[in-house]
C-alpha cells in the first residue's frame, strides 16, 4: 500500500510534515488576537498536546487545522492542503483524512453506538454492508468496547461515550487526529483511560494525534509533545517526543503495512485511503 | 445508486424521529394548501358564473331602410373580426317576427298576413369581453347603415366590474395565503435547523460533501410536501363534492340561476397545482434550512 504516492502527502517543504503553521494569526472583529504570529510543525506520527489556560487561543488554533475557521494571515497547511486557498467544494475530501473528537462527545442520542460509528463509513460512503460492519468493529475493538456496540449512547459513562467518539474519528482511518479537550468532561481515572487509548492508536497505527487540552497532569504524565499557549501565542514548544526521535523513520510505515494487510481484506481491493476525484462532485 | 436509497433511508429515518416536527409541517403545509384549494375552487366558480353571465350580454343592431342582406353580412364580418367579439348573429326579418310573435302574441299572430317587422333583421353580437363594450359601440353607431344599436350598459359593467373585483379578491388571497404560508414555514424550518445542527456539523466534521448533507433534507422536504398537499386534496375533494349536493338540496333556486363546475373539472387542475406547490414549498423549506449549516 503505497501510502507515499498519496498526492496529498506532497508538503509544504518535507512530505513527512503533516501540518504546517507559518505565522498565522487569528483576529476576531475588534478583540486583541486569538492567535497571533503562531508557528508550528508537526511530522508524521507525532503526539502533540496543546495547552494553555482558557482564553489562550488553543481552540482556535485547532479550528484552524480543520478548516472549520480561515486564518487572518499567515499560512497553514495540513497534510499538504493548502487550506488559505482550498475550495469550498474541496473540504470534505480533506476532512476525510482527519479524525475529530469533541469534549461533548457529540454522539447522536437517537442511535446505537455501532450506528454512530457506522455514520462516519456512510458519510465516506464505503461500498457494502459488511465492510462497513468489519470497519465498525475493528474500530470499537480498538476503544475495547466491542461487547456494546448494541447499546444506546446515553446508556454508557462519559468515558464509553468519549470511546465511541474516539472510534468514530478512526473508523474512516484517519492520517491525522484532532482532539479538542477530549478528556474535559471525564473524572481524573477515566480521563487517563481515554488518553491511553489515543496513546494505543498512535503506536500501533502511527497515526499522528493532536489533542488540545488544559489538563497539566495529564500532559506530565503522558510525557510527549507539549506546545503551550498563552494570550494567543505559543511560549514554549518541547520539540518531537523522545518515543519517536531517531527510529522514526519507518516505523509508522510499517505499522500501517500491517494494518494495511487487514484493510486489504475489508476493502477487498479498493485502497481506503484513496479518494477519487469523483467525490468532489458533492 | 446505493448512496441514493441510502439518502432516501436516511430522510425516511429523519422524518420518523422527529415525529413531532414532521406532523407540524406536514399541517402547517397543509393548513396553507388546504385554504388555497378553497379559494380556488371558490373563484373558479364564482368565474364559471360570470362568464355564462358574460355570454348573455349581447349587443342588437338594427339596420336602415334599403339595407340589403348583403351588406348586412358584410358587416357580419367585418363585426366579427374584432377582438373583443365572441361571436355574431344574423337574425333575419322573418326569424325576428317569428321569435317576437311566439313570445308575446301567441295565437293572436295569425291576424298578420304581413310582417310588420319588415325592417328589423339584425345582427346579435356576444362579446368575449364586456369591459371592451363602449368601444363597439361607439363603432357600430358610426357605421352608415346602422339605425340603432341595442345595449345595456348596466348589464355589462355589473359584469366587468364582478370580472375584475374577482381579479383583485384572487390576488389578495394568493398574497395572504402566500405571506401566511412563508410565516409558517419558516418557522417550523427553524425548528427544523435546531432539531439537525448537531447532526450536520458532525457529517461535515467527518468530511460529507454538500450533497450529502442535503440529500436526507431534501427528501425530507419533498414528502412532507407531497402529504401537505395530498392531505387537503382529499379534504377539499370530499367538501366539495357535499357541498354541491347540499346546495342542490336546500337552495334550489340558486341552482337553477346559476351552475357550479363539477368537482372533476375543479381537480384537473387543481390536483398538479397543489402537488406542484406541496413539494415546491417542501424543497425549498429544507434547502433553506440546510444551506444555513453548511459552511461549517
Amino acid at each position: 500500500m503505497a501510502r507515499k504516492t498519496k498526492s496529498i502527502y506532497a508538503g509544504p517543504q518535507d512530505e513527512k510534515i503533516v501540518i504546517s503553521m507559518r505565522d498565522v494569526s487569528k483576529t476576531y472583529s475588534k478583540e486583541a488576537p486569538a492567535v497571533s504570529h503562531a508557528n508550528l510543525e508537526v511530522r508524521e506520527g507525532e503526539f502533540v498536546f496543546v495547552t494553555g489556560e482558557t482564553g489562550s487561543g488553543k481552540s482556535t488554533l485547532m479550528k484552524m487545522l480543520i478548516r472549520e475557521l480561515k486564518p487572518s494571515s499567515g499560512e497553514v497547511y495540513v497534510l499538504g492542503y493548502d487550506l488559505n486557498r482550498i475550495r469550498h467544494g474541496k473540504i470534505p475530501q480533506f476532512r476525510r483524512n482527519i479524525g475529530v473528537v469533541f469534549q461533548d462527545f457529540r454522539l447522536l442520542r437517537d442511535r446505537n453506538v455501532f450506528d454512530n460509528v457506522a455514520f462516519a463509513q456512510h458519510i465516506i460512503q464505503v461500498p457494502g454492508r459488511r465492510d462497513i460492519q468489519k470497519n465498525v468493529l475493528f474500530a470499537l475493538d480498538l476503544v475495547g468496547l466491542n461487547d456494546k456496540y448494541r447499546r444506546r449512547t446515553n446508556e454508557l459513562s462519559g468515558g464509553e461515550q468519549q470511546r465511541v467518539a474516539i472510534a468514530r474519528a478512526i473508523v474512516n482511518k484517519p492520517y491525522l487526529l484532532i482532539a479538542d479537550e477530549p478528556t474535559g468532561n471525564l473524572d481524573a481515572d477515566t480521563a487517563w483511560d481515554v488518553m491511553q487509548c489515543f496513546d494505543r492508536i498512535n503506536r500501533e497505527f502511527g497515526t499522528t494525534i493532536l489533542i488540545v487540552t488544559h489538563d497539566r497532569g495529564i500532559v506530565s504524565r503522558m510525557g510527549r509533545r507539549v506546545i503551550e499557549m498563552k494570550k494567543g501565542e505559543i511560549i514554549s514548544d518541547t520539540g518531537s517526543d523522545a518515543d519517536f526521535s531517531g527510529g522514526y523513520d519507518g516505523y509508522a510505515e510499517e505499522n500501517y503495512q500491517d494494518v494495511d494487510a487487514d484493510y486489504n481484506d475489508v476493502y477487498a481491493g479498493g485502497d481506503p485511503y484513496q479518494y477519487d476525484e469523483e467525490d468532489d462532485g458533492y | 445508486m446505493r448512496t441514493f436509497f441510502y439518502t432516501l433511508g436516511q430522510g425516511i429515518r429523519n422524518l420518523w424521529r422527529n415525529k413531532g416536527y414532521t406532523l407540524a409541517s406536514i399541517a402547517t403545509i397543509a393548513a396553507c394548501l388546504f385554504l388555497f384549494g378553497l379559494f380556488y375552487s371558490v373563484i373558479y366558480n364564482i368565474q364559471h358564473i360570470v362568464d355564462n353571465a358574460q355570454q348573455d350580454v349581447s349587443v342588437t343592431v338594427f339596420f336602415k331602410q334599403g339595407t340589403t342582406e348583403d351588406d348586412i353580412k358584410k358587416i357580419q364580418i367585418a363585426v366579427k373580426e374584432r377582438p373583443e367579439v365572441a361571436d355574431v348573429k344574423y337574425v333575419s326579418a322573418d326569424e325576428a317576427w317569428a321569435e317576437f310573435s311566439r313570445e308575446n302574441l301567441g295565437e293572436y299572430a295569425e291576424g298578420f298576413d304581413e310582417n310588420p317587422l319588415a325592417d328589423s333583421a339584425n345582427l346579435e353580437i356576444y362579446l368575449s369581453d364586456v369591459s371592451k363594450q363602449p368601444e363597439l359601440v361607439s363603432y357600430l353607431q358610426g357605421l352608415d347603415e346602422v339605425r340603432e344599436v341595442n345595449y345595456s350598459e348596466v348589464a355589462a359593467s355589473t359584469v366587468s366590474g364582478a370580472n375584475s373585483l374577482i381579479g383583485y379578491a384572487s390576488i389578495a388571497i394568493i398574497v395572504i395565503l402566500l405571506v401566511v404560508a412563508i410565516f409558517l414555514i419558516s418557522n417550523t424550518v427553524a425548528t427544523g435547523i435546531r432539531n439537525h445542527e448537531d447532526e450536520i456539523r458532525i457529517m461535515k466534521y467527518i468530511g460529507a460533501s454538500d450533497f450529502f448533507v442535503r440529500g436526507p433534507y431534501v427528501f425530507e422536504g419533498l414528502i412532507i410536501g407531497l402529504l401537505g398537499s395530498v392531505l387537503p386534496l382529499a379534504a377539499i375533494y370530499e367538501l366539495y363534492k357535499r357541498a354541491i349536493v347540499f346546495i342542490d338540496t336546500r337552495f334550489q333556486i340558486l341552482t337553477q340561476l346559476l351552475s357550479f363546475v363539477s368537482v372533476h373539472e375543479i381537480f384537473k387542475n387543481l390536483t398538479p397545482v397543489l402537488l406542484f406547490l406541496g413539494a415546491g414549498i417542501g424543497f425549498l423549506g429544507s434547502m433553506l434550512s440546510v444551506r444555513k449549516n453548511l459552511h461549517v
